[in-house]
């Protein structure tokens, strides 16, 4: 299957190790990956609050792009993925505001129609590909404990997103599962990790890390597994602000899905991509193995 | 196509908050309240309906647009869509948060919310391409004709979100 891929800003500008492990592991799966010159998506809790009609004619010139190409758009960040979806709902519902949209579009030579799909990959591996077909492809389980955190815009809006019941997910941990590794529940699974309000009110934002990490922490979790970069990067670095602020300790290592599952998969050219991680982990390049294990996880190069 | 809210647009986002009945599962459900309780989505509708007036007292900006609010709410109110109006008002007035002028800023530059010139080369290092950029033309135009760079500058002119 070939896609429109959107990495988003923050993953190919701040994690393009964890888009690297994305363009690894896609060949895999037979799917091609096709870049065009996208904008930012844009950012909805920025860009959507500073105009709600830029927001809206910068997305929909995005997916217009991909029109062109006639192509669906894969995306890898939850933010970009719910800037889409929420655009292309407000779009398709909404005749006026296509009809204003497309006059923009019009004077840059474009136009939204509302032909291509949006999904992300947490869609495309557990929905169109399937845990059973990823478990076959698994060489080495990975026998981690770890919390899975979908993030905010995986899950909601859930009208319009689609992807999973946004109160109690059970896909992202049935895609962990089949790597062999097991995932806890935990309390406030689906509550935000922060970085929405980082910019506004940075207090408060770490504080809600905070609270979200010292329930991940009482199930005493290997690692944390996530499907978006920005809570990637809140839990990662955002940990060691908050160990600062508040004297907790915590030291908990961060992995996107992906990364996880080329290790499984035993695909070569992990080891510099878990070695950018900045909270060293269980799934390392020279690493003793996993915990109570011994078993070594480190990947070939 | 500007962002300038008429009164019917106004009354039509009043009109939609109307069938709160003050719960407060959005409340209990708000990681921000969780953490900094005078921060209060039942209280901010209640003074909407109230008042019947809009306006952004600066606590909008707290909110973490995660969307449980509006996931919860049993009456179906969208306080996603509330938020974006009230802070769409309170950009309008100029009290956006600093940091949010210079990402349109970012995007009216380069596309994409990247400052740093550097970046292609941390790609360089995973052996991953350029990214394709759009045309600094088409984005402009985009952005003037929804009336972004107008709002843009309100805030240079204040030294903010500027080159």
């Amino acid at each position: 299957m070939k896609y429109a891929f959107f990495p988003g800003c923050t993953m190919a500008y701040r994690l393009p190790f964890v888009e690297k492990s994305i363009r690894l592991v896609a060949p895999h799966f037979n799917i091609e990956l096709v870049d065009l010159p996208f904008t930012c998506c844009p950012e909805p809790n920025s860009v959507r609050s500073f105009s709600d009609e830029t927001w809206l004619a910068l997305a929909a010139r995005n997916l217009a792009l991909a029109e062109k190409s006639k192509l669906d758009v894969l995306t890898a960040c939850t933010g970009c993925h719910e800037s889409f979806m929420t655009a292309k709902h407000e779009l398709d519902t909404h005749p006026d505001r296509k009809d204003a949209v497309n006059e923009v579009l019009g004077e840059i030579g474009m136009e939204y129609t509302g032909v291509s799909a949006v999904k992300h990959m947490h869609q495309v591996l557990f929905d169109d590909i399937g845990p059973e077909a990823i478990a076959e492809k698994v060489k080495r389980p990975l026998e981690l404990r770890v919390v899975t955190h979908s993030g905010c815009h995986m899950l909601r809006p859930e009208a319009i997103l689609q992807i999973d019941d946004c109160e109690a997910p059970v896909k992202f941990d049935g895609l962990v599962e089949v790597l062999g590794i097991e995932p806890l529940e935990y309390m406030d699974k689906t509550m935000c990790c922060g970085t929405g309000t980082r910019r506004a009110n940075r207090e408060a934002s770490f504080a809600i890390l905070r609270e979200k990490m010292t329930s991940m922490k009482m199930v005493n979790p290997d690692a944390a597994v996530v499907f978006c970069p920005s809570c990637f990067i809140s839990f990662e670095s955002g940990q060691r602000i908050v160990n600062k602020t508040f004297g907790t300790d915590f030291k908990l290592p961060v992995y996107y899905y992906t990364e996880l599952l080329a290790v499984a998969l035993e695909i070569p050219g992990m080891v510099p991509i878990i070695k950018a991680h900045r909270v060293k982990g269980p799934v390392t390049a020279s690493a003793p193995g996993v915990p109570g294990e011994g078993r070594p996880v480190e990947a070939k190069n | 196509m500007t962002d300038t809210k008429t009164p019917e647009e106004i009354e039509s986002i009043i009109e939609s908050i109307r069938p709160c009945f003050q719960c407060g599962i959005c409340a209990s459900s708000c990681p921000v309240f969780r953490v900094a309780p005078e921060i209060n989505p039942r209280h901010a509708i209640d003074e909407i309906v109230k008042t019947g007036v809009i306006e952004p007292d600066g606590t909008e900006w707290s909110c973490a647009y995660c969307l449980m609010c509006e996931q919860r709410c049993p009456m179906g109110v969208s306080l996603a869509h509330l938020l974006v109006a009230v802070k769409n008002i309170s950009t309008e007035k100029g009290n956006a948060p600093e940091g949010l002028p210079e990402i349109i800023h970012s995007i009216l530059s380069t596309g994409v919310i990247a400052q740093d010139s550097d970046l292609d080369k941390m790609r360089e290092k995973y052996d991953l391409p350029p990214l394709k950029r759009p045309t600094a033309k088409e984005v402009r135009k985009v952005l003037e004709l929804t009336g972004a760079t107008d709002l843009l500058e309100l805030y240079q002119s204040k030294g903010v979100g500027s080159d």
